[in-house]
């Protein structure tokens, strides 16, 4: 029987975990990391036992390729393979990204791999996993057009490759600076994408969130009655030191918790009313502890699973940090109250 | 008729407000955090995980490391809730109280790196932007909210060392 390999993504990278396997027109890993054998594909060309072929000076042809193993930092490689339904390994750790990430999926795609996490499967799972591979192969066999299209540009890249082939001396040293600084840039780059991810997903909602409720109390005058009720608790020592412990009453400061939206709501009460001269700004600081006594309370056997905590520690654990809470909630609020003079 | 009219100004009124409202929060905060967070990203990834979890590894031991630096390098390279993992180099009677401190550095560490928790910015954001109303500058209020909220870590830490240990030793006696 053919042996089967297991690929599972690196530290920071994403897809997979999938299965490799040498089928009838499946016979060669691919490696199109701009010129020579990526440590990567060697690897699993060796443990596969079938040859692994420099893909940017030699043509292979997708339907023959069991993986393609590629250096693309986002833009087009990483989505050319999975498009032509070829299983690709990124040896850059990325999600799914560039102009054809809508072909990139967790069963065609696998990033950042590291070497060491190469692994032959044996038994069962094995036998699965090579007669899926199998019909896969059926399937991009009989699709003609795909592979016709794919290797015209197949030869366009081999072109381009042609020119950049690997060098030593001195060409050799300015193509490695190239990859070093290319690597930096690509980091830079996804590290932009992963950024603006944040602010779609969570930022920019919570905003527009934020905004209809300050919308709603500033047009409507709600603001004012809430400024009544405000005022006494968070304009004054004992008011923000009542504050902190409701925030951490053991069985209200899981309710209050999740995504910290009552203290994130309450802080932008408080903001608005610092901004009206209602609350002096020295009380801003102890504010800031006071309303958020209960930080994390709803998360906290999820934190501690995280903390890879047994679960005698989590039965302790919770309770524990409930009632430490009521003790250290008020005392936060003094010693930022301490460190607000001269504000 | 003029009670539907009243009524169709006031609705507009409020959806005019928020949207005033969100269109100052998108271009006086959203570009600097845009910028911050690429950077850190990007600082984060050349960096490198295993860097940050050896170096971590090590600070356990200490006390005041453990409630202090930790919690700090927890948020900045791992953010919330991937944090909390740092608990894991910890002994196993200490993760509650390890756990607690990282949980207290969440927002305080929003006032200078927006980052660590950008889900939940608006706890230290919704206070500041009443400073920003008063034309008063947020920075000293940020450093000020970053070294207490380190502080509050290690108060917290410590009792929360001291509860779980008492509370271990009742189950132990129960036993």
């Amino acid at each position: 029987m053919k042996p089967v390999v297991k690929v599972v993504h690196g530290p920071n990278g994403w897809g997979g975990p999938f299965t490799l396997t040498e089928t009838e027109t499946q016979t060669v890993v691919a490696s199109i990391t701009g010129g020579g054998i990526h440590p990567i594909a060697e690897r699993i060309a060796e443990l596969l036992g079938v040859p692994a072929v420099d893909g940017f000076k030699n043509k292979v042809e997708p339907e023959n390729m069991i993986v393609a193993v590629v250096d693309c930092g986002g833009t087009a490689r990483c989505g050319v393979y999975p498009k032509y339904g070829v299983k690709t390994i990124d040896v850059i750790p990325i999600g799914p990204s560039g102009p054809l990430a809508k072909f990139i999926n967790e069963e065609n795609f696998c990033s950042g791999v590291l070497v060491e996490e190469i692994q032959l499967i044996e038994g069962d799972e094995a036998i699965t996993a090579a007669v899926e591979a199998d019909v896969e192969s059926a399937i991009l066999a009989s699709e003609p057009s795909a592979s016709a299209k794919f290797a015209a540009e197949g030869s366009k890249v081999a072109k381009e490759a042609a020119q950049e082939e690997k060098q030593g001396g001195f060409v050799g040293l300015i193509a490695g600076m190239g990859k070093a600084v290319g690597g930096v840039v690509n980091t830079f780059y996804q590290a932009a994408r992963d950024s603006l991810d944040i602010i779609i997903r969570n930022i920019i909602p919570f905003m527009m969130f934020i905004s209809v409720i300050v919308g709603i109390i500033n047009y409507t005058g709600i603001g004012n009655i809430l400024a009544n009720v405000i005022k006494p608790l968070a304009g004054s020592l004992p008011g923000l030191l009542v504050l902190s412990i409701i925030c951490s009453l053991p069985f209200l400061s899981p309710v209050l918790g999740p995504g910290a939206v009552i203290a994130q709501i309450i802080g932008v009460l408080l903001g608005n009313e610092i901004g009206k001269g209602t609350i002096p700004t020295q009380y801003a600081l102890p504010a800031l502890f006071a309303i958020n006594a209960q930080v994390g309370c709803d998360f906290l056997p999820v934190a501690l699973t995280l903390a890879e905590a047994e679960d005698a520690t989590t039965n302790i654990g919770v309770p524990a940090i409930l009632f430490s809470r009521l003790i250290t909630g008020p005392i936060t609020v003094i010693i930022a109250y301490l460190f607000s003079f001269g504000m | 008729m003029d009670f539907l009219v009243s009524l169709a100004e006031g609705f507009t009124g409020i959806v005019s407000a928020g949207g005033e409202n969100l269109v100052s929060l998108i271009t006086s905060i959203l570009p600097n955090v845009l910028i911050l967070l690429t950077m850190i990203n990007a600082i984060i990834a050349l960096v490198g995980e295993e860097k940050v979890n050896a170096a971590a590894q090590k600070l356990t031991r200490f006390r005041i490391a453990r409630y202090t630096i930790i919690p700090v390098v927890a948020l900045f390279f791992f953010t919330n809730p991937m944090c909390y993992t740092m608990g894991r180099f910890v002994e196993e009677d200490l993760k509650p109280a390890t756990v607690d401190a990282i949980f207290t550095m969440a927002h305080p560490i929003t006032g200078l790196f927006p980052h660590g928790n950008p889900g939940e910015l608006f706890v230290w954001m919704g206070i500041a932007t009443g400073f920003t109303t008063l034309g008063i500058s947020t920075t000293p209020l940020a450093i000020r909210y970053l070294i207490v909220g380190i502080i509050c870590c290690f108060v917290r830490g410590c009792v929360t060392e001291v509860v779980t240990n008492v509370m271990l030793g009742r189950e132990k006696k129960a036993k």
